[in-house]
């Protein structure tokens, strides 16, 4: 035998297979020969790694390079970097997206390290399709040991000491179910190994079996020999090819060498194994079924009892377990049962391998300990949703499973802990959904998958999946009223009732757990016909307009523009959000996060171009004849008399539609003039009060009054309001800055970072030392920093997280460093340093590092015991907002936990009838779009409740244009936001970001897909 | 077969897969730049893969690895103990990577005349 001084592993499994590890293999072989190194490295054909998506896979060995991707193409250089030159190949080593770093080792991958291989350790590390390396690995010595010195009733007290329960599912206890079986005097009996694996995206048995076949062939000898049966048989699916290929050649090597067939181990004791292959019905994996099959008949369940230990295959004495659990046996046998008790909890011990599907970065194979939380395996072992997603739950047990909320991510992975949630551990599947998934799809995707399932024996799986399927349908179109969703749980509860098998019985899980989890998005699509995930393709004109807080037709005014009636796409553009020119400046963009183009290259610049459109408009006459326009559709009086709280964007936009509509609107506000936000915080140079003005002046323009001055609770009572008007709307915004909770807080030279702002806004000059330390990450951090530095301190932002945690908006803050503003990340303010005057010289921080993810996906910031001080005279603090306690109490409506506006999610009420609410003081400080978003579905609420009538849709131009789908790839690359440039910047108050000019918003225009267009027929809003 | 019987084929088997175990004692180290090569450095290497195949050495395992920076002296070969000193030999030849084997991975003694300077930096 030749003496090899490395081994490279190649994953032979039927992920990599299928991307070309076998022409990998071959290329291999031939550039090591090319090399002359054919007798010094060695290729040996492995099963799977548990990475197919990184597929070919390969390992190798001394060093333990991993590499992914292998195909033919970059073996040449792979084995001349590697094999000759010695150095690892970089192209090919994997990036581990959980510590985001290129892993030259398997020891170096989070996935591969945090993991505890129990039932796979020999998967990847053996050749498959050698029995040699299975018996060098310690196999069949379980079997020689029991053979040789144990009785069959020592085995089952062993598997019953290891605590193993059955992995089909149901988690029965193994040893009991062995017992039960021995105990039945009836001959002959059978064992059978269930390998009927069906459920979508779980694969760890096919896994098994393709990358150590042997194992669970010992497992079922020792088995028989327990129990007392002579045949067994494994009962496994036809699209398992190479599974079924590699238990063959196990099952023939196993008879050469003499573990099966007559007098093994020369112990007279004799086992058969045959193979008997599936036709891929998901319910033969159901006991009785897979047994019918196995006769050769048709398969379908039967009741229970009598169970199979009494009466199974051909009535005889049966037992059937999973290949988890067989492979699990020989382990037990070898390190001893409380060896394997040792792993796991108190009610589930051992280890289980999980299959990582979904929206998460490392999809794969996943071997931990039972009791492990879920988050640690979505996050640590699997790095999270991928591209920044925000993880929303995790569908466990497959189609009969139930979803996991975010909210429950520290539940362990456990048969009792899942029950409990009304989901299941089942095969192990892990479905992870991120905030792009709709749950009610989600339902409906698995049931849908059942009810194909169903055999059809029994009438409430058949006929009730098929129903419950069809009110899904029906509420993804958005076809169905409240009382269907009673009538799907009803259904629910008879078909996991009355149904025959567990097919049946577990069908509703998806449903019940999501309507018990995620009921506000079932009624979403039901009463505002929306889907927020942009998934229900009937529910959203396109994945911008769905996104958008204000659901802007985004695709029409970019068309209207496109065909040059710059006077229509403003029509269209203020309609849809009446304050265009300013969010177009300052709005968060969520439209750009799903839009198509992004996938072809970039997203369209929606929010440049409707400011383009707006900018373009308030700077001529174009916006008076526009005005004009709109108010010959503005209705009739009603006589209704409304008060608006707060001239911000929430009630801005709110009295804007509602005066519209006929209303006679009054806006009080306690400032000197209209804008909120927009006006006293947002800095000159991102928004100018100018554009406020013109954009206020348009607003009153349709018979808004305002009240400025008045403040609640002080020179406006709120009783007087609520007498005087017919509807009351609650618009304020949050300007509270959230308490820090350090030492020398309350220091002079210490500001909020709005009453810094708001005071900028006024014109006034904040005492400003020469040193400016700003606290936060988000827009007002930013907008802090660069005032400070056009007021001409030295700034220095200090965030506790990473910089891609930071909520601001990214170009924004890369414009505040590019103007000089200094960024320390992983710091925590632990204590402001005062001089004996009490004045600030400094502040005090500690370093921080990532600790566990939360429920957002981020890593929280842990304190660690290095600090340092950063030198400074003024601190601004910019960590939050939040409602002022005591304007909620004076009003004396119902708050939530965190002190903020109750209402009612679907129609803004507060508990008082006639008070309605939106903006800050009911979701808590949010942007611009957002407040505006809830300004307007409020308007459309006190109209509804005032006049009983839906009359929204009456103030919208209808257009006729272009319904013709543009050639792919028009317009070219993405216009970026226009940005003087840095020298320009510094020191100015004046607007930062020029307007497009016409040539950009048109390439824009050009640039969209057009996903409105559904059918070839005009449609309009 | 009896447990007998199985028990010589595990002592078999686990020679032909025993690189893919961890754990070993020393790891040898030999320098295949173009240097290393040109002076001799494969012949060097599949010399020592030979010897320890001969002696039985479980606990080694062979690796190359680029330029080790000292072209006047190549072939180098390295030997690294686990958790321990690393030592670097120097104009290697066959009868040299025959000695290291015999002394340095047989009976841990180094072989100083060969040695060119310890790293003594701990693994």
């Amino acid at each position: 035998m030749a003496n090899f001084r490395a081994h490279v592993l190649l994953c032979t499994g039927t992920g990599c297979t299928s991307s070309g590890s076998y022409a990998a293999r071959d290329a291999l072989l031939q550039e090591l020969k090319k090399a002359g190194l054919e007798s010094e490295i060695r290729i040996v054909e492995t099963g799977c790694m548990g990475r197919c998506d990184l597929g070919p896979v390969a390992l190798v060995h001394p060093d333990g390079t991993f590499y992914r991707g292998v195909v033919a193409a970059d073996v040449p250089k792979l084995v001349s970097e590697h094999f000759v030159k010695g150095r690892p190949y970089e192209k090919l080593l994997p990036r581990d997206p959980v510590t985001n770093s290129v892993a030259a080792t398997q020891q170096d991958f989070a996935f591969f390290n945090l993991q505890s291989r129990v039932v796979r350790a020999n998967c990847g590390i053996i050749n498959p399709e050698n029995i040699e390396e299975y018996i060098a690995r310690d196999g069949y010595a379980a079997l020689g040991k029991v053979l040789n010195e144990w009785t069959p009733a020592r085995v089952i007290e062993e598997i019953k000491a290891s605590g193993l329960r059955g992995r089909g599912g149901a988690g029965f206890p193994t040893g009991v179910k062995w017992e039960l079986m021995a105990k039945v005097p009836t001959k002959p009996k059978y064992v059978i190994c269930n390998a009927d694996e069906g459920d979508p995206g779980a694969f760890m048995n096919r896994s098994v079996i393709e990358a150590d076949p042997h194992s669970v062939v010992e497992g079922m000898i020792i088995g028989a020999y327990a129990m007392g049966a002579n045949r067994g048989f494994i009962y496994i699916r036809a699209e398992y090819p190479l599974a079924i290929k590699r238990l063959q050649i196990a099952i023939d090597q196993g008879y050469k060498l003499g573990v099966l067939g007559k007098n093994i181990f020369e112990k007279g004791f004799d086992f058969d194994i045959e193979l008997r292959i599936g036709a891929g019905a998901f319910v033969c994996g159901e006991e009785t079924a897979l047994m019918h099959s196995i006769e050769g008949k048709r398969g379908q369940p039967m009741p229970r009892p009598p169970f199979p230990a009494q009466s199974g295959l051909w009535g005889k004495p049966t037992n059937i377990n999973n290949v988890e659990t067989w492979s699990t046996v020989p382990i037990i046998i070898r390190r001893g049962g409380p060896w394997y008790a040792t792993l796991g909890t108190e009610k589930t011990k051992g280890t289980k391998v999980f299959a990582l599907a979904g929206k998460i970065q490392n999809t794969g194979l996943a071997e931990v300990p039972f009791g492990t939380p879920l988050r640690d395996i979505i996050f640590e072992i699997g790095g999270g949703p991928p591209n920044g997603k925000q993880f929303k739950a995790v569908q466990t047990g497959g189609p009969s499973g139930g979803v996991v909320p975010a909210s429950l991510l520290d539940t362990p992975l456990e048969y009792e802990a899942l029950q409990k949630l009304g989901s299941i551990m089942g095969s192990g599947g892990l479905v992870v959904m991120d905030e792009d998934s709709c749950m009610v799809d989600v339902a409906r995707f698995f049931l849908e998958f059942c009810c194909d399932e169903s055999c059809g024996k029994c009438p409430p799986c058949r006929v009730g999946t098929k129903q419950m399927l069809n009110l899904l349908e029906k509420i993804c179109r958005g076809e169905a009223v409240l009382e269907d969703l009673d009538r799907l749980e009803a259904m629910c509860h008879v078909v996991r009732d009355a149904s025959l098998c567990g097919l049946g019985q577990t069908a509703p899980n998806p449903v019940l757990t999501t309507l018990k989890h995620f009921r506000q998005e079932y009624e979403e699509h039901i009463r505002e016909h929306r889907c927020a995930a942009g998934v229900c393709t009937a529910l959203q004109l396109s994945p911008c307009e769905n996104t958008c807080p204000l659901h802007m037709n985004i695709p029409v005014f970019l068309q209207l523009l496109k065909e040059d009636r710059l006077d229509d796409a403003f029509e269209q553009v203020v309609m849809d959000n009446p304050l265009p020119a300013s969010t177009g400046r300052v709005c968060q963009h969520s439209c750009e996060n799903r839009c198509r183009r992004a996938g072809a290259d970039a997203a369209v610049n929606m929010r440049e171009t409707h400011r383009y459109i707006a900018d373009m408009a308030y700077n001529s006459d174009l916006a008076k004849k526009v005005l004009k326009r709109i108010l010959k559709r503005k209705q009739p009086a009603t006589g209704r008399k409304i008060a608006v709280v707060g001239a911000g964007p929430a009630g801005l936009s709110a009295a804007f539609y509602l005066a519209l509509l006929g209303h006679r609107v009054t806006v009080y506000d306690s400032a000197p003039n209209a804008g909120g936000m927009l006006r006293y915080a947002l800095p000159e140079y991102r928004l100018p009060k100018h554009v406020v003005d013109k954009e206020v002046a348009f607003i009153r323009a349709t018979g808004v009054q305002f009240k400025f001055n008045a403040t609640l609770g002080k020179t406006l009572k709120f009783k007087d309001l609520e007498r005087q008007h017919d509807a009351v709307l609650l618009a304020m915004g949050t300007w509270q800055e959230t308490l820090l909770g350090i030492p020398g807080e309350e220091a002079r030279g210490l500001y909020p970072s709005l009453e810094f702002l708001n005071a900028a806004a006024y014109g006034q000059k904040p005492p400003l030392g020469r040193k400016v330390v700003i606290i936060g990450g988000g827009n007002s951090a930013i907008d802090a920093a660069r005032t400070s530095l056009r007021m001409g301190a030295e700034v220095t932002i200090v965030y506790r997280r990473s910089r891609e945690d930071m909520p601001a908006i990214p170009e924004e803050t890369r414009q505040g460093l590019e103007e000089g503003a200094r960024l320390i990340t992983m710091a925590a303010p632990l204590r402001v340093i005062l001089d004996k005057n009490r004045r600030i010289t400094g502040l005090e921080v500690a370093k921080t590092v990532l600790g566990k993810f939360d429920a957002r996906g981020r890593r929280s910031p842990v304190v660690t015991k290095e600090t340092y001080i950063i030198p400074c005279d003024t601190i601004i603090k910019a960590i939050g907002e939040k409602a002022d306690s005591v304007v909620t109490q004076a009003l004396g409506l119902e708050t939530t936990s965190r002190n903020m506006l109750k209402v009612n999610p679907w129609t803004h009420q507060t508990s008082h009838p006639k008070v309605f609410a939106a903006g800050d003081y009911v979701t808590g400080a949010a942007n611009v779009s957002i407040a505006m978003g809830w300004g307007k579905k409020a308007a459309k609420s006190i109209d509804r409740t005032l006049t009983g009538e839906d009359r929204f849709e009456k103030l919208w131009p209808q257009f006729v244009y272009s319904q013709t789908i543009p050639p792919a790839g028009q317009g070219g690359g993405r216009n970026p936001e226009r940005l003087l440039p840095v020298a320009e910047r510094r020191g100015t108050w004046v607007d930062v970001s020029p307007t497009f000019t016409e040539w950009q918003a048109k390439a824009e225009c050009f640039r969209c897909l057009r996903c409105d267009i559904k059918a070839p027929e005009a449609t309009t809003h | 077969m009896n447990l007998e019987q199985l028990k010589k084929l595990k002592e078999k088997a686990q020679k032909q897969i025993a690189l893919r175990e961890g754990g070993k004692k020393y790891r040898v180290v030999v320098g295949m730049g173009t240097s290393g090569v040109a002076a001799g450095a494969r012949e060097v290497m599949t010399t020592m893969l030979d010897e320890i195949e001969k002696q039985s050495l479980g606990s080694v395992e062979v690796c190359v690895t680029g330029e080790i920076g000292m072209v006047d002296a190549e072939p180098m070969v390295r030997v690294e103990e686990t958790g321990g000193e690393k030592t670097v030999y120097g104009k290697v030849d066959i009868e040299g990577a025959r000695k290291i084997v015999t002394e340095h991975l047989q009976k841990g003694k180094k072989v100083q005349k060969l040695a060119v300077g310890q790293a003594k930096e701990k693994e």
